[in-house]
């Protein structure tokens, strides 16, 4: 492919963020050929929990709004730079522990709409192009009233002779600090620190004309204060081991102009926590300019070694966070992007639904199990 | 899961046809990229890491939040 006929979309590059991995792309030999901007809003929103899984009846739980600004521009020949800003604004309640009545099913007693807060997030990644692919680095900043992160990732690419394969790697390490808000529930530590440690490795193989595939392994390391500080009966491990195999499908269909991605990943780890992801997504085209894409995902975890629902607070390690327990997920949306001229449209919409029920390992039930909604609206320019 | 990664590996390395480099416009589409909204990606895995017990797998792990 000549350099001049690629996409710029196909050059974007991936940026370091909250969770996120730090390289994404397979092929990205040439920085972005225009500047490009982008803004967005997303309003995440949980389900009221029921009456039958809290004490004091249903009530509301977690809502969070975001506004996002990425850019992304050539610098000199060979580098790009990319910022990247997300602010968050959080409230609501969350399930602060698990209470049983004798006869009756462990129920949850919220937190009160106790949390409101705020999140800056900052990231910065700059990358060098060569002939056979890239390498860059990236520095993020996030903080909140309770929280602060520092996080550092270095990632390559090395395409073979041919330029079939692409040998990809990353690494990263953060420093985040928790100086927990003191307000109406005790906290389980007034100031702590932990460390993440990461690296992940990767293949992407050209299949043919119209398919490409991907498989990875990483693996991350936390170390320091794990417990959730406001979490009434919590009380974790310090450090944690996490692995993951993971792989990716892209095929094109010619005649129905569309093309489907497929991802799967294995999660396992010390905690005994293990789990399943499959994604499924079919990339619809309409004309030349408009892509209308419904999803689906499906997730299924085994519990934590130390999960119960009435605990041992003698043992050494115990929580009752309904995120610790056996469940299943599934979740389905749809998306949609829309290009006019320089500019571009999308909107999202996700629905999230849990029940023990689904999940293919067993275990206790929680009554904490969320189900939410997630939907977005982006506005891309690129200075053409 | 051993069987799993084996075929993956097997698949990855070898049987593929040679595409070459003008050949190549499909796999450059939009719809053809690993992650083709970038932003919207950022806030879905972060809920989802916070949501559930996982995370990762297509990267190293960056820092965290005091996500509830």
């Amino acid at each position: 492919m000549a350099r001049d006929d690629r996409n710029p979309t196909l050059l974007a590059l991936t940026s370091s963020a909250l969770l996120l991995p730090v390289y994404q792309g397979a092929s990205a030999d040439a920085p972005p050929e225009f500047t490009e901007v982008g803004v967005r809003y997303s309003r995440y929103k949980e389900d009221d929990i029921l009456g039958r899984n809290a004490f004091g009846g249903g009530s509301e739980r977690y809502k969070i709004d975001v506004a996002q600004f990425r850019m992304l521009a050539p610098v000199a020949d060979d580098w790009s730079f990319a910022l990247d800003v997300a602010w968050e604004d959080m409230s609501g309640a969350s399930p602060w522990f698990v209470g049983q009545v004798a006869g009756q099913s462990p129920k949850v007693i919220m937190s009160g709409a106790s949390i409101e807060d705020t999140r800056t997030e900052v990231s910065g990644t700059t990358r060098y192009y060569y002939d056979r692919g890239n390498a860059g680095l990236s520095l993020t900043y996030s903080d909140e009233n309770d929280y602060e992160s520092k996080a550092i990732a270095l990632d390559g690419a090395l395409n073979s002779d041919d330029g079939m394969t692409t040998y990809s790697a990353a690494i990263s390490t953060a420093d985040d600090h928790i100086d927990p808000t003191q307000g109406s529930v005790p906290t389980n530590t007034l100031s702590a620190t932990k460390d993440v440690s990461s690296a992940w490795v990767g293949v992407t193989r050209i299949v043919s004309q119209r398919a490409l595939v991907r498989f990875g392994v990483s693996y991350t390391y936390r170390e320091g204060f794990l417990t959730d500080p406001y979490k009434y009966k919590d009380r974790r491990p310090d450090e944690r081991k996490e692995w993951t195999v993971g792989a990716g499908y892209r095929y094109f269909f010619e005649e129905q102009n569309a093309a489907v991605h497929i991802d799967y990943r294995y999660f396992n780890d010390d905690w005994d926590v293990q789990s399943h992801t499959v994604d499924v997504a079919w990339y619809q085209n309409f004309g030349q300019d408009t892509i209308v894409t419904p999803f689906i995902r499906y997730y299924t975890q085994h519990e934590a070694e130390f999960f119960s629902n009435l605990l041992d607070e003698q043992a050494r390690y115990f929580a009752d966070d309904y995120r610790l327990a056996a469940f299943g997920a599934f979740s389905y949306g749809v998306r949609l992007s829309h290009e006019l001229g320089n500019w571009s449209v999308n909107l999202d919409a996700e629905r999230y639904r849990t029940d023990e029920s689904w999940g293919v390992f067993s275990g206790e039930v929680s009554p904490g199990l969320v189900d939410f909604w997630r939907y977005g609206v982006g506005l891309n320019y690129v200075f053409r | 899961m051993k069987h799993l990664t084996g075929l993956l590996f097997a698949f990855v390395l070898c049987g593929c046809e040679t595409v070459q480099p003008w050949e190549r416009g499909i796999l450059a589409k939009e719809e053809m990229q690993w992650q083709p909204n970038v932003m919207e990606a950022q806030f879905r895995n972060q809920v989802y890491a916070s949501k559930e017990a996982s995370s990762g797998g297509t990267g190293a792990a960056g820092g965290g939040c005091g996500c509830n």
